[in-house]
C-alpha cells in the first residue's frame, strides 16, 4: 500500500495530516521490492489454502475422525454435507438471506449509532469518557441474555410475528455493534497525530474545521478497525438471536433445530453456510478497506 | 488548506461509498426477497415443516368463531377455532421436534402447517401474541389454569383441544437405549425396566408422595405444581389414546406406536436425502423391542450394575417413576446403582445416549424416529406415557 501513495504526490499533504506514522516517509520503490511483495502475497495466500485442503482430505478420508475420536455421525463427511447443500440450495439461501438482512441492517444501524455516540463523546469529553464506559458495559452482557429480553420487549411492535421478531433480532445486532463502533470512533476522533491540532489552531481554524478536516478523516481507519470486529460479530449475533426469535427462520435456528433432532449432517450444512457468510462479509470489508484506504496504511 | 479540504472530500466520498455499498447489499437482499421468498416460502416454508397444506384460504377464518369478544366461544367447534387461529398465523409450538402433532391437526383441518415459535413459558399466550398455544396437560396447562406461585390464574377462562380426541396423538415419554447396549446387557435392561415400572406403579398409586419425592430431589417448580403434575402424569401413564385404562405399565402398544410412526413419516421433514429415505422405509421393528419388558420379571444378574438415565427435561413429576424407584430403593433391590441426569432446554437426549454418555434416556417417540433416520441405532424398550399429553389451549370469552 505504501508504494501506491508515493505515486500520487498531490495527495501527499492531505494524507500526511491524518496518516499513521509509518506512512510519513515513503522511500522510492524499486522494482525488485515490488516483486518480493507479490511473492510474499502469494505465500500468505498459499499456506492457508494448502492447510485447508489438507484438513479436507484428512476429513474425507476419516483420518481426522480417528485423530479426534469422532464418528461420521457427529462429524459427517464433507461430501455428504455438500450433497445436502446442493439438494436444499433454495431453502438454505432463503434462510441465509434472512440472517444476512438481520446482520447487515443491525450492523448499519449499530455502526451509525456508535459513530454518533463517539462524536458526542468527542465533543463533550468530560461526559463522553464516562458515557462510553457505560456503553461498553453493554458489551459484557451475553447475547443469550439480551435476545430473549428484546424478544419480549418488541411484542407490541407489530401483529406480524415475522416483523416483530426481525426487529428484535436487528436490535440485538445493533446493540452489540454499536459498542465496538462508539469506542473506536471516539479514539479515532481524539487520538490525533501530535501537533496536528496545534497546527490547525495556528491556521486559526474553527472548531468545526478541526472537526471535519482533521478529526473525521483521522477516524476513518479506526472505523474500519471497528468494522473488522463487528462484521463477523454481527453474523454471530444474528445467528444466536435467531435461537430465541418467535418467527422460525434463519441459519442459526436451523442449526439448533437440526442438532436437537440429531440431524448432524444437515446441521453441518447450515454451519458451513454460516461460516461462508461470515467469510464473505469479511472479504467484502477487506476489499472495501483496501480500495478506500489505499495509501493510508 | 485547499489540499486538506480535498483530502476531506475524498474521505467523505469514501464513507459515502461504504454506506452505499452496505445499503445496496441490503437492497439486493430485500429487493430480491419478495419474488424469490414468496416462491420458496410456498415451496419450502419457513419452519422445519415444509409442506404447506393445499392452499388454505386465510381470508376465510370464520367471524363466527369470534362472535363476541376477542377469544373463542365456549361452545365453538375445534374446527372453527383451529381455522381461525391458523388463518391469523397465531398457533404456537416450541418446535425442536415437538410440533408434529400440531402439524397433523392443522393438516386435518386443511390449514398450512406453519406455527410460531413458543418460548418455554406461557407469556406469549398470556399477552395474546399466540391465540392457540401448545401446552402439556401436566405442565403448561396447569400453569395457565392454576393460581399457585408461577400460575397465570385463568381457571375456567381457558379450554384445551386434546390431540387424543382429535385422532392425531403421537406417543411421548418412553425409555430407550442403544441397540448395542441392550444386546450386550440384556439383564441390566430388564432389571432397570422392572425397577422403573415398580417405581411408576408406586408413584401412580401415591401421586402426592411421589410429588414430594421429586420435589425433594431438586425440583424446577413449586411443590403445588409438582403435585398437580403428578396427578396429571398418572392419567397419561394409566390411560391409552382411546381412553381405555392400561394396567400394564410401560406397555408397547403397537397400534398407537404405528400411528405415531405414520404421522412422523408424514411430518418429519428431513433435508438429508439419505435420512429421508431411511425414514420412509422405517418399520416398528426399527424403533422398538418389547422383549426386554416382557422378560423383566425374570432378570438375571445385571451385566452392568452402575447405569444412568438421561431425562428429557428438568427434574419434575413428569419423571416421578424414576425418582420414586431411586428413593424407595427399587433400583438397589434389583442390584442397580442408578444415576438420574436431568435434561432441559436444548439437551439432545438421543445424542447423549447414542454417544454413550448415559445408558438410558427418556424421549418422545418422534424424536427417537428422527434420530434413527439420521443414522443412530436406538431402540425403545418401554412406553411410559400411553397417550399424548399435548393440548392446544385457547382463551374463552
Amino acid at each position: 500500500m505504501n508504494l501506491r501513495s508515493s505515486m500520487n504526490p498531490p495527495e501527499e499533504i492531505s494524507v500526511r495530516i491524518a496518516a499513521t506514522q509509518q506512512d510519513v516517509s515513503n522511500p522510492e520503490a524499486p522494482a525488485a521490492d515490488r516483486r518480493r511483495f507479490d511473492a510474499e502475497n502469494l505465500t500468505t495466500l498459499l499456506y492457508p489454502i494448502v492447510f485447508g485442503v489438507l484438513i479436507l482430505i484428512l476429513w474425507q478420508t476419516q483420518v481426522l475422525h480417528r485423530i479426534l475420536g469422532a464418528d461420521t455421525f457427529t462429524l459427517p463427511l464433507p461430501g455428504r454435507i455438500l450433497t445436502i447443500i446442493a439438494d436444499n440450495a433454495p431453502e438454505i439461501l432463503m434462510n441465509a438471506r434472512a440472517t444476512a438482512i438481520v446482520a447487515l441492517t443491525g450492523l448499519l444501524f449499530g455502526s451509525m449509532l456508535g459513530y454518533l455516540l463517539g462524536v458526542i463523546a468527542a465533543v463533550f469529553p468530560k461526559w463522553g469518557i464516562g458515557g462510553l464506559t457505560v456503553v461498553s458495559a453493554f458489551n459484557a452482557i451475553p447475547i443469550i441474555a439480551v435476545a430473549p429480553i428484546l424478544n419480549n420487549l418488541t411484542k407490541d411492535f407489530s401483529r406480524d410475528a415475522d416483523t416483530r421478531s426481525m426487529l428484535a433480532k436487528i436490535l440485538v445486532v445493533t446493540l452489540m455493534t454499536m459498542v465496538v463502533m462508539s469506542i473506536n470512533a471516539y479514539r479515532g476522533l481524539t487520538e490525533l497525530k501530535p501537533y496536528s491540532e496545534d497546527l490547525m489552531k495556528s491556521y486559526a481554524a474553527r472548531r468545526t474545521d478541526v472537526f471535519f478536516k482533521l478529526r473525521v478523516p483521522n477516524s476513518v481507519p479506526f472505523l474500519f478497525t471497528a468494522l473488522r470486529v463487528s462484521v463477523p460479530g454481527s453474523v454471530i449475533c444474528a445467528l444466536v438471536s435467531e435461537y430465541f426469535a418467535e418467527y422460525i427462520v434463519g441459519v442459526g435456528r436451523q442449526i439448533r433445530e437440526n442438532i436437537v433432532l440429531a440431524q448432524y449432517a444437515t446441521a453441518w450444512a447450515y454451519i458451513l453456510t454460516a461460516c461462508l457468510m461470515g467469510i464473505l462479509l469479511y472479504a467484502i470489508l477487506l476489499a472495501a478497506e483496501g480500495s478506500l484506504l489505499k495509501g493510508r496504511r | 488548506m485547499k489540499k486538506t479540504s480535498k483530502g476531506k472530500s475524498i474521505n467523505l466520498v469514501a464513507l459515502a461509498t461504504v454506506c452505499a455499498l452496505t445499503l445496496s447489499l441490503l437492497a439486493g437482499c430485500t429487493g430480491g426477497a419478495p419474488a424469490a421468498a414468496s416462491a420458496s416460502a410456498e415451496a419450502s416454508s419457513e419452519s422445519v415443516a415444509a409442506t404447506a397444506a393445499p392452499e388454505a384460504s386465510s381470508t376465510e377464518p370464520s367471524a363466527s368463531a369470534e362472535a363476541a369478544g376477542m377469544y373463542y366461544d365456549a361452545a365453538a367447534t375445534v374446527e372453527s377455532i383451529v381455522k381461525d387461529a391458523a388463518g391469523k398465523g397465531m398457533v404456537g409450538n416450541w418446535g425442536l421436534g415437538n410440533e408434529y402433532e400440531i402439524q397433523a391437526l392443522l393438516s386435518k383441518y386443511v390449514q398450512p402447517t406453519t406455527f410460531l415459535s413458543q418460548a418455554f413459558d406461557m407469556d406469549g399466550f398470556d399477552d395474546d401474541s399466540i391465540l392457540l398455544a401448545s401446552a402439556m396437560t401436566y405442565n403448561e396447562l396447569g400453569l395457565v389454569k392454576n393460581s399457585y406461585d408461577g400460575g397465570y390464574k385463568y381457571g375456567d377462562k381457558v379450554k384445551a383441544i386434546d390431540m387424543n380426541d382429535e385422532g392425531v396423538a403421537m406417543l411421548e415419554d418412553n425409555i430407550f437405549c442403544t441397540e448395542a447396549f441392550a444386546k450386550a446387557n440384556p439383564n441390566t435392561v430388564k432389571a432397570f425396566l422392572a425397577a422403573s415400572m415398580k417405581g411408576w406403579k408406586y408413584a401412580c398409586e401415591n401421586p402426592e408422595e411421589a410429588a414430594q419425592i421429586v420435589f425433594k430431589n431438586g425440583s424446577s417448580v413449586s411443590s403445588e405444581h409438582q403435585a398437580y403434575m403428578a396427578s396429571e402424569v398418572k392419567k397419561l401413564v394409566e390411560t391409552d389414546t382411546k381412553g381405555a385404562t392400561v394396567t400394564e405399565y410401560g406397555k408397547l402398544d403397537d397400534a398407537a406406536l404405528q400411528q405415531t410412526l405414520d404421522l412422523a413419516k408424514k411430518y418429519i421433514m428431513l433435508k438429508d436425502s439419505v435420512a429421508a429415505d431411511k425414514l420412509k422405509a422405517m418399520t416398528l421393528d426399527d424403533i422398538r423391542d418389547a422383549s426386554y419388558l416382557a422378560g423383566s420379571s425374570s432378570a438375571g444378574t445385571p451385566e452392568k450394575s452402575s447405569v444412568s438415565i438421561q431425562l428429557k427435561w428438568l427434574p419434575q413429576a413428569q419423571f416421578m417413576g424414576y425418582y420414586v424407584a431411586l428413593d424407595k430403593g427399587f433400583y438397589k433391590e434389583s442390584g442397580l446403582d442408578v444415576k438420574i441426569v436431568p435434561g432441559g432446554g436444548d439437551i439432545s437426549e438421543t445424542t447423549a445416549v447414542y454417544s454413550g454418555q448415559v445408558d438410558f434416556g427418556v424421549t418422545w417417540v418422534s424424536n427417537l424416529i428422527a434420530a434413527n433416520a439420521g443414522g443412530m441405532t436406538l431402540t425403545e424398550v418401554a412406553q411410559v406415557f400411553q397417550r399424548s399429553g399435548l393440548v392446544l389451549v385457547h382463551k374463552v370469552n
